[in-house]
């Protein structure tokens, strides 16, 4: 098992962070200018895409729970060395503390030392932060406002 | 038999600051009060020198020695916990600083345990560093910090 786990405090409501995670419309402004393809219902296919058109992951939803927890099965497919991994799964936790909502992902894959949960370790904590900038100031952080050009 | 560990804790955000505004706000009291549950600092930051972590009322949290200091890029300190009836073997704390460009700093800590612990007890650091990490960036990004309960300190397996 691989798995990594990142816990973010975001002043916000528990609403409007669901919708954040979930909406294309604000996906595009903090998460690389992705956006999902979804319909967000219990078994639905989803996939993330890429702005150039490519599938960058894709899976299903396990389990949603509006404003609560989402959870996806998540296979890489823009990376074939990654898309080798199969299914990882990704798990979303909304709960309020205090004036904040904590949300705790946990992303895992049933195999040891994945290559998988090396490139989501470093790319969550990017994302998530510049996540909390957007709920917080309006403004997504520089680095996660458009696709890297090497990828 | 209390299982021991060695694991590190590592947390990694990323400020729309500048490392000198970050180093700061790590090493003045005007900054920690804020977002590290109220608690205070004392040092002069000085490679060697010691540093202290206050609690509100005045007792000392954490007291060690800062082993490297390289404003505004590199802060680390050994940690030893001054209130707990049994003391726990030295942690150390660092703190990197690195622009990435696009006026964000990445900053990531690492508490490291060279010496085992009981790992019941890296819970502590596990769901403290979040809550004060994220308070530290809303501090610097809105000017204003979060509130978040004080959590308690971990309970012992079955005790």
């Amino acid at each position: 098992m691989s798995k990594f786990v990142y816990a973010i405090y975001i002043r916000t409501t528990a609403e409007k962070l669901w919708d954040a995670l979930t909406n294309p419309e604000f996906t595009r402004s903090y998460w690389c200018g992705t956006r999902h393809e979804c319909i967000w219902e219990p078994g639905s296919p989803w996939r993330l895409m890429i702005p150039d058109g490519r599938v960058g992951d894709s899976g299903e939803v396990v389990a949603i729970e509006r404003p609560r927890r989402l959870v996806l099965l998540w296979r890489n497919e823009f990376m074939p060395e990654l898309r080798a991994e199969g299914y990882s799964r990704a798990t979303f936790e909304i709960e309020p503390v205090g004036d904040t909502v904590r949300l705790t992902l946990t992303h895992e894959i049933d195999r040891e030392r994945s290559k998988l949960i090396d490139g989501v370790s470093n790319g969550w904590p990017a994302i998530l932060s510049s996540l909390k900038s957007f709920l917080e100031t309006g403004d997504a952080l520089d680095l996660t406002r458009h696709w890297p050009e090497n990828l | 038999m209390t299982e021991m560990t060695t694991e590190s804790t590592v947390y990694v955000t990323y400020i729309a600051t500048t490392p000198e505004k970050l180093w700061a706000a790590l090493t003045a009291s005007e900054f920690t009060r804020q977002y590290f549950f109220n608690r205070t600092v004392e040092s002069d930051w000085n490679t060697g020198s010691p540093w202290i972590l206050r609690m509100p009322d005045g007792r000392v949290d954490i007291k060690g020695e800062v082993r490297e200091s390289d404003p505004p890029r590199k802060l680390v300190v050994t940690w030893n916990v001054d209130w707990l009836a049994e003391k726990l073997p030295e942690a150390i704390v660092s703190y990197e600083i690195e622009p990435v460009g696009g006026g964000v700093v990445r900053l990531t800590m690492t508490e490291a345990h060279p010496t085992p612990i009981p790992a019941y007890l890296l819970e502590g650091g596990r769901k403290g560093w979040p809550m004060i990490l994220c308070g530290l960036k809303s501090l610097l990004e809105t000017g204003k910090p979060l509130n978040i309960p004080v959590p308690q300190p971990p309970k012992e397996p079955g005790k």
